[in-house]
């Protein structure tokens, strides 16, 4: 009797266990940029708002007949942020020129790697690959991409236009005055708030009260604290428990690095210094612990005081659901978290708006080794992230097809509707995706993809001024700048967990770089470098 | 053909001198018998080893060698603070996993080893944690350690406890880590002594209790220097996987906050796979077998002075 009720007992928790162990239960989906995107919003349904046909079947005369594409691009799914579109696009891709198109998912980790392996050993197993920007430093430095320039008028290809595209973001298509990156995902970063919250008269009332001045969508960082600091600790979403004024995420290899650079950029890019935030183009020397970095560093670490204390152990799926769920009043980062924003089980639907990355009244030009007062608030556009686009092997043996395929995602009647959809992980960066008077794009494709209306205007006006603003973030580009940005990314946590000062942080940032720089050869990066911003 | 010459050495090594074949086919036969492993072993093992050592003289950047560099990836080794870094997380990771587990795993051992209602399934619960897939433990502790109202926080907080910063606190995290490899590896030390003990012979006991020993004198003067040669096996095992650890700190810290989690291992995946410096890799590589080989060989040294002791 005992014998046969310990055995079920144990048949049943031995069945949960190696449920659990196998993996079992809700797997975390993956980001676009690999990590997971947050539970409290639901996916749409993929397939609910499509773009048009744009190319016709070839019948009997297919241009590429007997070509294989194979185009390779971070794990997602049929139905995941920027694989989604790929699996879409497939059949008419197929029909419009004969070529078969192979479809090869990497995780995020090993997507890198494996496409230099392939490059370095000249294997040519694959033609494309939707890379991130970051990328384009080894890929172009090594020679291992080609220019897609000759490509590009010819109207045999799908035609689109490089200069429907921002200028923050078009710079990243080309490299070296040679265009490599078919444009696709236009990655940045913006700060988000909670619009109801920055409305209600009662706070705004308080706020006047404790502070000295409106309550309005943060314009510094100065304010953006103000602001943190006097929500924090509220309730923001009625359930009867304390909020914070914000979230970030903080997590080593939770992609806080990218947080540092947009945040940082004011207070060292300006007007007298519109390039150099990275190294010093004369001799490669790091910059990274430059005053005006090292008082940025302190800014963010102050502010980590108004965020969840757990958020310095947090992803961007984890951040981005505190806020879904309204648990906090401000953040910064991508375009995914505003369509994200649009999707069942969000709670702040309708809630929020969208600025530019805050500003300051003065930056640290490290040219003349100077601080700078400005006149106007200091605003440093971005396009801080993957912005994850399709490159062309060199050893490709179909690359006709390759760009055929790649340009056909790029036109205007796909890309439209990419950049609406929440979870195909596209995200805007052309006139045609902003709302008038700013481009030319239409509330009807913001509406048929699920979004509210105020929050899409305030969120493409966002983008809009990022992306058109007169200064930029000079984007890294150079062979290793993931290596340079994990050394940043590490010794940014253990500033915000008080594991070093800022200055030392910093300091430590800077010997890094210089080794990594050193190993690879000073020379070399540093033409490489030039060549990145355009310097030579 | 000198027949009686043959027959003398099959005589020699004891075979019946009708069937003893010669000894050219003897000789034939063996190397066929032992081929397979030798070659297994070069090929796995020799030239593995043989082709990291000669990787480790080069720099290498995506699988392209740029150049012979000597030494230089082993002298990097000692002015890296990083790696001094992980490798000192790693010595605190060992220490703290492999003593807990021994105690913990010895213990629950001798308590299991007995008649007791329900014992099979409870031993069979004790071992469950060996199975599961660390990876799939790790992503499973990040739920458990959520510090939002995550299951270990709200459960110290209904009993009156302030919530835990398990994962965004250098401190807690390194704690956070060892515990999971806790829970994962305790039962295999328990596993392997409950084998033991029950290998004991009664009778030494029967003896012992004839002449009068205690619970605890039998524990110190019968169990522990019985089970002496096989502790010292378990311990050798958990001390050269913890030295190897990976999964856990991947999946759940990434070996953050900062460097608080970055074990010896993580930080050679990522020169090697992150950073595609595969020679200073294979550098980190070597040492980290000259640290296990060094405690293999004290280890080693003391399981034998041990059988000689008995001897």
């Amino acid at each position: 009797m005992y014998r046969a009720r310990y055995l079920r007992f144990s048949f049943l928790i031995l069945v949960a266990f190696l449920f659990v162990a196998c993996g079992g239960g809700e797997q975390q989906t993956g980001g676009k940029s690999g990590v997971d995107k947050g539970t409290a919003a639901k996916q749409v349904e993929a397939g609910a708002y499509k773009p048009q046909r744009v190319a016709e079947p070839c019948g009997n005369d297919c241009p590429y007949e007997g070509d294989t594409v194979t185009v390779t691009v971070n794990t997602a799914g049929k139905e995941g942020p920027i694989s989604g579109p790929l699996y879409e696009v497939r059949n008419e891709f197929e029909a419009a020129t004969g070529a078969e198109m192979e479809i090869v998912e990497l995780p995020f980790a090993e997507h890198f790697p494996k496409l230099m392996t392939d490059l370095t050993s000249q294997t040519g197993e694959y033609d494309a690959s939707i890379a991130g920007a970051w990328w384009l430093g080894d890929l172009v430095g090594g020679d291992f991409i080609v220019p897609y320039d000759k490509y590009y008028n010819d109207p045999s290809f799908p035609q689109w236009d490089d200069q429907d595209v921002l200028p923050g973001p078009r710079k990243l298509l080309s490299y070296g005055g040679n265009r490599y990156m078919v444009a696709n995902d236009h990655d940045g970063q913006v700060m988000y708030y909670r619009r109801d919250l920055l409305e209600n008269p009662k706070h705004q009332k308080a706020f006047q009260k404790e502070y000295g001045y409106e309550l309005r969508p943060p314009q510094t960082w100065d304010e953006f604290e103000d602001v943190a600091e006097y929500f924090n600790g509220k309730d923001l979403n009625g359930d009867g428990k304390g909020d914070s004024g914000l979230t970030l995420h903080l997590k080593v290899g939770g992609q806080g690095m990218f947080h540092f650079m947009s945040f940082s950029a004011p207070y060292v890019i300006g007007p007298e210094n519109p390039n150099l935030y990275w190294f010093d183009p004369e001799n490669m020397d790091p910059l990274i612990d430059s005053p005006g970095h090292v008082r940025a560093l302190e800014k963010l670490v102050e502010l980590t005081d108004y965020g969840p204390e757990a958020m310095t152990g947090w992803s961007l799926g984890e951040s981005w659901d505190n806020f879904l769920r309204g648990e906090a009043a401000l953040t910064f980062t991508w375009g995914d978290l505003g369509a994200l924003a649009q999707q069942e089980g969000s709670q702040v639907k309708g809630k929020i708006g969208a600025a530019p990355i805050p500003g300051t009244d003065e930056y640290y030009n490290v040219e003349d080794g100077e601080w700078v007062k400005t006149d106007e608030i200091n605003v440093v556009g971005n396009t801080t992230g993957g912005s994850w686009a399709g490159v062309i092997s060199k050893y490709s043996d179909a690359p006709e097809a390759t760009y055929y395929l790649l340009a056909l995602m790029a036109t205007k009647e796909k890309s439209t509707v990419y950049a609406a959809r929440g979870w195909d992980g596209v995200d805007p960066g052309r006139y045609y995706h902003f709302l008038p008077p700013d481009g030319t794009g239409s509330m009807e494709n913001y509406r048929q993809a699920g979004w509210n209306e105020g929050d899409a205007k305030e969120y493409t006006t966002a983008y809009y001024d990022s992306f058109n603003a007169e200064q930029q973030f000079p984007y890294l580009r150079i062979p290793a700048t993931f290596e340079y940005w994990t050394a940043l990314d590490t010794n940014l946590s253990e500033a915000v967990t008080g594991q070093a000062s800022p200055e030392e942080a910093l300091k430590k940032t800077a010997d890094e770089f210089d080794s990594i720089t050193e190993r690879l050869g000073r020379d070399k990066q540093l033409q490489i470098y030039k060549t990145s911003l355009n310097l030579e | 053909m000198d027949s009686a010459g043959d027959n003398r050495r099959s005589v020699e090594y004891g075979a019946d001198p009708k069937t003893a074949q010669p000894k050219g086919r003897t000789d034939r036969v063996k190397y066929l018998f032992i081929g397979p492993a030798v070659i297994w072993v070069l090929a796995f093992t020799i030239f593995p080893l043989l082709y990291a050592l000669y990787t480790s003289f080069y720099t290498y950047r995506f699988g392209q060698r740029l150049g012979f560099v000597g030494l230089d990836n082993f002298v990097r080794i000692f002015g890296d603070v990083n790696l001094l870094s992980s490798l000192r997380v790693t010595l605190i990771f060992v220490v703290g996993t492999v003593a807990t587990e021994m105690i913990l795993g010895v213990g629950l051992a001798l308590l299991l080893n007995r008649e007791m209602r329900g014992k099979n399934v409870t031993r069979g619960i004790a071992t469950l944690p060996l199975f599961a897939t660390p990876v799939a433990v790790g992503y499973l502790a990040i739920t458990l350690y959520y510090e939002q109202d995550g299951p270990i926080n709200s459960l110290i907080s209904a009993l009156g406890g302030r919530d835990v910063p398990w994962l965004s606190d250098p401190v807690w995290a390194l704690v956070a880590v060892i515990l999971v490899d806790i829970w994962q590896w305790t039962p295999f030390v328990f596993l392997v002594t409950l084998s033991g003990l029950q290998s004991l012979s009664s009778e030494l006991y029967d003896a012992a209790r004839v002449d009068g020993a205690s619970s605890l004198q039998n524990l110190r003067f019968l169990t522990l220097p019985l089970l002496a040669p096989l502790l010292w096996l378990i311990l050798l095992l958990r001390l050269v996987e913890a030295f190897r650890v990976f999964d856990i700190p991947v999946s759940l810290t990434l070996g953050g906050p900062g460097r608080a989690t970055e074990v010896y291992s993580l930080y050679t995946y990522r020169t090697a796979m992150r950073f595609f410096d595969h020679g200073y890799a294979a550098a980190q590589g070597f040492l980290l077998l000259v640290i296990v080989m060094l405690i293999v060989s004290v280890i080693f040294s003391r399981v034998r002075g041990l059988y000689e002791e008995e001897g």
